[in-house]
């Protein structure tokens, strides 16, 4: 293959060029209540080609080999149109060139297990949720995605990795009457077929979840103060703070720039918020981005305090920052940007007991339900939640929507429990997928949120 | 195509090949400067089979192995996915005019000129910060089948998605334009952008509660998904939505009558046949409030004991590459009637209120349900008939089969509202409502 890449790279006349060339094999089982819906194996394939030159960086994504010539052209034609309506010419950041193959370790290779067993257990945990009778239905899809990358560029670069990711991604519809509720189920992660075995008590718990929002209250609008579960604040760690800590988005937002200077003191001093790409095991995990740059540890706030952000070598460049091997793309149908590995927020120091006792009165909001960001301001769901007084959980609520500004939450954040999980099956959706993208963290406590009600 | 679809006849008792080729070019200026320009080729096929009633499924991008992918489809039917209707044989499409030469011939120097052009003006008249991306896409598409049927369409798209940015956020006031052929971006449209900018520049507070709210086109699919989730086929299938005895009954505000209309040759994105290859036609949905039909693709057409409506297309809510998605039922060319105000009226006409400029969050919830809970991503604040300026830790939320009884009026104009819903093309008009439930911080 790499010999094919190169012949594609030696038709570039540029400053710079990569290509990347993946096949993608993606197996899905899909369940609609009883029914089977979706099954089978499928391989993809095609080439991602990048062309910097005098000062301009311009990409092609293409399916057919024989469209290599046409797609070597556009790129520097492009490239040089924008090198000649740009007044900074764009620069790459200088990496230590790789030449490696990396293919993870795996607990089981989802490759090696037979489509009936996987259907099997799916059904398996499928019917879990239907022997009930106030569950209407369910979405049950499990996947496997295994994507083959190979990349090299003209810095002599030429890296092999595969990432193979297992995942299970259910919902569990309950219903009486006019009164349909919702819950999510979620397993998986990226060291292999392993991790979703053993799911039947978690298919049980969301059921028995699904089958309390039934009775639970709506709750009232007004403005809270809250405990978020460790996969709320995760996904407000990923949304409301992460997005910002990528360079791509930020770069043309003089103004948000300015307040996401490094040095910066935006939030409480509890807050510790790192990204972690090379934690073992974890769904976010990789070595090398889809620029042949190694990932590294990046500490993005300590005490509250902007320390580092996450960057392609474009990014890195422009803002005179340290490269950080996060300029990742979903597959070979796209140009890689940047992306959050594993972020979350570091454990502090109170255990559960204690932030109920320091909320007094409040929200204790669990597990999230769609979340999105526009700058500062952001929106989540979460699937249930209870009602807190004196330091008490008291009754279930449903219909939960919290909106917010990112900076005075920050500052908002006023405890950070003991514990830390992070998530096993992701989606995050910036212009292209990831499902990979991890987050999670402890329990916190914020105040002052608004809550939408119904 | 042919060779593949008489490989897949011998081995199963019906098939189809779907093949679809797309380019896409995007030019994008960020912070009114030119930032990147990328293109893309691109092809694949799908081929569904049937074998004595049980369905195979599969998709690849390079057709270069077909056994490979007859093989992964016969894989596929051993998992024994229930099927039992037929493919369409489809003749005599009626003639839709998708295609325009500009688009394809359009250079990218062009669209870094009509981007310059737009930014120029936007960064002169405001203080905002200034996105644009100007796009082309062309869509050759065609469907075979085991019945006989050979339909084929090319269409092209030319878009300017537009933005000023208030500073300091990633809020702004975001306007799309689409069109068949190239066309630079109509001066209404930059003089509202400029105009409701100015006006909302000023943070405002709000204590919430009951007030008026209007929807504009760039929040309306907060509504829209809910609409598509209620009245398909799949979710009455299903047994979750709330209206699906209710056919012929009064569900909305007699105003409000929503229609599908893929034929529509005037916009981009027309279809004369769906992506199974049955024959297209506008089906009303709702008129003057009253639910008068569901929507079908051949699969829960034949679940429902119904025809398909020619509305089985390869989508998902958040995209995904067509190949290798099965057909589901979509509303894929809503409209919603428009009605008599123009926008400066039914501004005149609110006391308090919010314009929801853009929602977010309008994926989460319990949308099979109807209920909907947005964040405002701006919401302009209305007193007196004038916009006073923006709120922000604003929330509204409602459930549509209340939300749409209480509508005041409806604006004269259709805009294209699909962000971020796939291959949508919903067309769509201001509402405003009266008497929703705002949350905020005071």
């Amino acid at each position: 293959m790499f010999d094919k890449m190169r012949t594609i790279l030696s038709k570039v006349d540029a400053d710079y060029s990569d290509v990347r060339y993946e096949i993608k094999k993606e197996t899905v089982i899909s369940f609609n209540g009883k029914e089977l819906t979706k099954i089978g194996s499928n391989s993809t394939d095609g080439y991602v080609l990048r062309v910097l030159k005098n000062g301009g960086l311009s990409s092609v994504v293409f399916t057919k080999e024989n469209d290599s010539e046409k797609a070597v052209n556009t790129a520097m034609e492009n490239a040089q149109l924008i090198a000649k309506n740009i007044e900074k010419p764009i620069e790459f950041a200088q990496i230590e060139v790789v030449r490696d193959t990396f293919i993870p370790e795996l607990k089981e290779d989802p490759r090696k297990i037979s489509m009936a067993e996987k259907l099997e257990l799916v059904q398996k945990y499928n019917d879990i949720p239907l022997s009930y009778e106030k569950i209407a239905t369910t979405n049950v899809d499990y996947e496997d995605v295994i994507r083959e990358k190979y990349f090299i560029s003209t810095e002599g670069a030429e890296i092999r990795e595969d990432l193979i990711t297992t995942r299970l991604l259910g919902e569990i519809i309950s219903k009486d009457g006019n009164l349909v509720q919702n819950v999510r189920v979620r397993a998986g992660g990226s060291n292999g077929f392993s991790t979703i075995r053993d799911q039947e008590s978690n298919f049980e718990e969301r059921t028995a979840i699904a089958l309390n929002l039934l009775k639970a209250k709506p709750v009232e609008a007004g403005v809270y103060n809250y405990i978020l579960n460790p996969d709320m604040a995760g996904v407000f760690t990923h949304e409301a703070f992460g997005h910002f800590s990528e360079a791509d988005i930020i770069e043309t937002l003089p103004a948000m720039r300015k307040k996401m200077k490094i040095g910066n003191k935006l939030g409480n001093d509890v807050l510790n918020i790192i990204d972690n790409a090379l934690l073992p095991d974890q769904l976010g995990f990789y070595k090398y981005d889809d620029e042949g740059v190694k990932v590294r540890s990046k500490q993005l706030m300590k005490n509250g305090i902007l320390t580092g952000r996450l960057h392609s070598r474009r990014t890195a460049a422009e803002f005179k920052e340290p490269v950080s091997g996060h300029c990742v793309a979903e597959d070979y149908r796209y140009s890689p940007i940047v992306r959050m590995g594993n972020i979350f927020i570091e454990p502090g120091k109170n255990n559960f007991e204690e932030l109920l006792s320091m909320l007094g009165d409040g929200l204790y909001i669990l597990d999230a339900k769609g979340g999105q960001t526009a700058g500062e301001n952001f929106t989540f769901g979460a699937q249930y939640g209870y009602v807190i007084k004196n330091g008490k959980l008291g009754e279930m609520i449903r219909d939960i929507n919290i909106s917010g500004n990112l900076y005075k939450t920050l500052k908002d954040i006023v405890a950070v429990g003991d514990d830390f999980v992070l998530s096993k099956a992701g989606a995050c959706g910036k212009g292209q997928l990831n499902i990979r993208s991890c987050h999670g963290g402890s329990h916190i406590l914020v105040n002052n949120i608004v809550m939408g009600g119904l | 195509m042919e060779k593949l679809l008489e490989m897949a006849k011998k081995v199963c008792d019906k098939a189809e090949v779907y093949s679809i080729d797309y380019t896409y070019n995007p030019v994008t200026f960020e912070d009114a400067k030119l930032h990147d320009i990328e293109s893309k080729f691109q092809s694949g096929i799908s081929l569904r089979i049937m074998k004595n009633g049980k369905l195979g499924f599969a998709y690849t991008k390079n057709l270069i192995n077909r056994e490979e992918i007859l093989q992964n489809v016969l894989d596929s039917i051993k998992g024994e996915v229930e099927a039992n209707y037929d493919f369409p044989l489809t003749k005599e499409l009626p003639k839709l005019n998708t295609y325009d030469p500009s688009v394809e011939n359009l250079s990218t120097t062009k669209m870094v000129e009509e981007c310059a052009r737009v930014c120029d003006i936007l960064r002169s008249k405001t203080d905002g910060e200034i996105s644009i991306t100007s796009s082309t896409y062309i869509e050759d598409i065609r469907i075979i089948n085991s019945k006989g049927t050979d339909v084929s369409q090319k269409g092209t798209f030319y878009g300017i998605y537009g933005g000023v940015i208030y500073p300091g956020s990633a809020s702004a006031i975001w306007r799309i334009f689409i069109s068949k052929k190239f066309e630079k971006l109509p001066d209404d449209i930059v003089n509202e952008m400029i105009e409701l900018y100015t006006l909302s520049s000023n943070v405002v507070e709000t204590k919430g509660g009951k007030m008026k709210v209007m929807f504009m086109p760039n929040s309306m699919h907060t509504l829209n998904w809910r609409i598509f989730s209620g009245t398909s086929s799949k979710s009455i299938y299903e047994k979750i939505s709330p209206v699906a005895d209710k056919i012929g009954e009064k569900i909305f505000n007699e105003k409000i009558t929503i229609y599908d209309d893929s034929l529509n040759d005037k916009y981009p994105g027309a279809r004369a046949f769906d992506d199974e290859g049955v024959r297209c036609k506008p089906l009303t949905i709702i008129e003057n409030g009253i639910l008068k039909s569901i929507y079908y693709d051949l699969n829960y057409a034949t679940k429902l004991n119904a025809e398909s409506t020619g509305h089985g297309y390869k989508v998902l809510q958040w995209g995904g590459e067509q190949i290798t998605l099965k057909p589901i039922p979509a509303l894929a060319h809503m409209t919603i009637k428009p009605g008599k105000k123009s926008f400066s009226e039914l501004v005149k006409s609110i006391d308090r209120g919010i314009i929801i400029e853009g929602a977010l969050g309008a994926h989460s919830g319990n949308i099979p349900n109807g209920d909907y809970s947005v964040g405002v991503n701006p919401g302009l604040y209305v007193e007196n008939g004038e916009i006073i300026g923006r709120v922000k830790d604003a929330m509204i939320a409602g459930n549509i089969y209340e939300t749409l009884k209480h509508v005041i009026d409806i604006g004269d104009t259709l805009h294209p509202s699909f962000i971020g819903l796939g291959d949508y093309n919903a067309l769509v008009p201001a509402i405003l409502f009266d008497n929703l439930s705002v949350a905020a911080k005071s």
